[in-house]
């Protein structure tokens, strides 16, 4: 499970997203990433050759291993990108699709 | 297309510190930064949204990161913050994608201060759910205050293993055990006279130890991870001894249950800019390998290209803003923007600092150095490349079919070949092709240098007013425009 521990700050008011039909919370300012992981998330996809699961690893765009569609945009980093009030993200096999762009 | 005095790439605290100094100068600033928000890998903190109740630890710096991301706003300054330099087209022109932003920046001196990143040690397992690079979890921690799981494990090789460990802490998860590499409490008295040059930054470190062994954390050193374990995501790990040669013993193997295994191998320095600017670069295993050559005023081997802080050789955030203000200073003489006399003073008092914190840094090498290698972790079955993910197993069956160096297997089994570009394997790659031949790490002829430096929007080239580089043919980049 994950944690959200609240040293000194103020999250604000969470809004929500959807993952797969279901409904995230996500707080103003949190990467996309952080809001699937503080759902409890651990697989954002599974890998184009053999399925395998993966998630977040580096953290900080240089892996591209945290590849989610977000509103109908395939390929892009959950590590790197701000929830959105609103935002539709699927995850599962987007490691197919090449020239995925931001 | 922009002019400026001085570009600098990387916001982070040497590329801060280099703006900085150099508007004092009364230099033009370019400053450049793939990032949302200015800091780099150490100066990071929560959103602006997130508000803040009271100080704690995790704020430890704040005031100081405060002070230096004023230089952002500062009219001197333009700040470029989500703008990746991707190329240099021309010796002093940057080219730079940024949305309908991108375009080129020309100037009459650059200081690359691009940062470092985690190097990236394959074992069976690293590539589950779970299993997160230090760098990556001290992200989540220092800029969401989450920490994906409630008992952590962290394995790896460097400083940083105890900062994140007594960090875990500190954040209230559970610390299964620390799994450092290098026979650190050995070697620790040899170390300890270089690492009294800078006993505020020692004092730091023994505080994290200490933190560790009052929460009862099992600190194993001479030890490395040699399995993640679980389906969907990981649900223990397994070390074993290693010893200096690179050898691991499977037979002594401790197993600890986690649901988060933060792994951190030391840092590799982003030189891939400087490769393509054509300088000079040497090789130093201790400092993180491929390292630019630089001379007494941090110019590399490119005229007016500078190089400063962790790009250059692992060294630290005191370090890195050293060298900063030393390479825009640097600058600033080769473009008469401070007299001689003026500079030496400014140049004097920063040296001496350096020469400290230098010799801090050669402690924490020689304390830390890693073993031979990392290549026993790996069974045939492990994912090496994790974008094309290729297994130890294929690169061996390329290699009895005749295939040998860097470039041939890269082209074979398409390792490297990914979204990452390589930075995520081709370390691994030139190792295994090292053990194999029997060379140095440092002899193996790595694949040339390409632009784009970092992975692009494709996009974003459609903005460039010059025509797109030859690219390789690999569907994950960014294509060649047809005009
Ligand atoms: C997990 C972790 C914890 C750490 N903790 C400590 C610590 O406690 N104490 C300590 O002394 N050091 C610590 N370090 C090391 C510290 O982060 C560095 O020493 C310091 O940040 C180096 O500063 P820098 O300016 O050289 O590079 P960085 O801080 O890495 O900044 C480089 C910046 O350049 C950007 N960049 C690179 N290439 C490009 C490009 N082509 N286009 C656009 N932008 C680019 C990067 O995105 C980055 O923002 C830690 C590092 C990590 C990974
Ligand atoms: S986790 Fe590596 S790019 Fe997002």
């Amino acid at each position: 499970m994950t944690h959200r521990f609240d040293a000194g700050i103020d999250r604000g008011t969470a809004f929500t997203i959807t993952v797969d039909d279901a409904a995230v919370r996500a707080f103003p300012g949190e990467s996309v990433a952080a809001a699937l992981l503080g759902d409890g998330r651990r697989a954002f996809r599974r890998t184009a050759r053999t399925g395998a699961p993966r998630s977040l690893y580096c953290g900080m765009g240089v892996c591209w291993d945290c590849l989610v569609t977000i509103d109908g945009r395939s390929g892009l980093r959950a590590c790197m990108t701000e929830a959105q009030p609103g935002m539709r993200v699927l995850t599962g096999r987007t490691g197919l699709e090449p020239e995925a762009g931001r | 297309m922009m002019r400026v005095d001085l570009a600098v790439v990387g916001a982070g605290p040497a590329g801060l510190a280099a703006a900085a100094e150099a508007v004092t100068h009364g230099m033009t600033v370019a400053l450049i930064d793939d990032n949302a928000r200015p800091g780099g890998q150490y100066f990071r903190h929560v959103p602006p949204s997130f508000r803040r109740t009271a100080a704690t630890a995790f704020d430890k710096d704040r005031a100081r990161a405060e002070a230096l991301f004023a230089i952002t706003r500062h009219p001197q300054v333009t700040y470029l913050p989500e703008a990746t330099v991707w190329d240099v087209p021309e010796p002093l022109t940057l080219a730079v994608a940024a949305g309908p932003r991108s375009g080129q920046v020309e100037a009459g001196a650059i200081v690359v201060a691009a940062g470092a990143h985690d190097r990236p040690v394959p074992f069976p397992g690293w590539t589950l759910p779970g299993v997160v690079s230090a760098g990556g979890v001290q992200n989540l921690i220092k800029g969401f205050r989450l920490v994906p799981g409630t008992r952590a494990a962290v394995a790896g090789n460097g400083p940083l293993l105890f900062l994140i460990g007594a960090s875990l802490l500190r954040a209230g998860v559970a610390v299964a055990a620390v799994v450092e590499a290098a026979p650190i409490d050995r070697r620790l008295p040899a170390a300890l006279p270089q690492l009294l040059a800078a006993p505020e930054i020692l004092q730091q470190a023994l505080d994290y130890r200490w933190a560790l062994l009052r929460a009862g954390v099992p600190v194993l050193t001479g030890w490395a991870p040699v399995n993640a374990e679980g389906e969907d995501a990981v649900r223990a790990v397994q070390a074993a001894p290693i010893a200096e040669d690179g050898s691991v013993d499977r037979a002594r193997a401790r197993s600890f249950d986690c649901d988060l295994l933060v792994v951190g191998f030391g840092l590799v320095p982003s030189v891939e800019l400087l490769r393509l600017a054509g300088a000079g670069l040497r090789f130093d295993r201790r400092r993180g390998g491929w390292l630019p050559e630089r001379d007494e005023a941090l110019e590399t081997t490119r005229r007016n290209i500078f190089a400063a802080g962790d790009g250059t050789g692992i060294g630290g955030v005191e370090l890195a803003l050293i060298e900063g203000r030393r390479a825009a200073v640097e600058a600033a003489v080769q473009l008469s923007r401070i007299a001689p006399f003026a500079a030496d003073e400014i140049r004097a008092g920063l040296r001496r600092r350096w020469k400290r914190l230098d010799r801090f840094r050669r402690g924490i090498e020689a304390l830390f150095a890693p073993p031979k290698d990392f290549l026993a972790l790996q069974t045939p079955q492990t994912v090496l490349c994790r974008c094309e993910e290729v297994t130890r197993q294929e690169i061996e069956e390329r290699r009895a079919e005749g295939f040998r160096g860097a470039v041939q297997l890269k082209s074979t089994t398409r390792m490297g070949m990914g979204r990452c570009q390589g930075r995520n394997c081709m370390a691994t790659l030139a190792a295994l092709v090292a053990a194999d031949s029997g060379a140095s790490e440092s002899a193996v002829a790595l694949p040339k240098a390409r632009a784009p430096a970092r992975p692009i929007p494709i996009g974003d080239l459609l903005h460039e007013t010059i025509p797109p580089p030859d690219l390789p043919a690999d569907p994950h980049l960014p294509r060649k425009r047809r005009t």
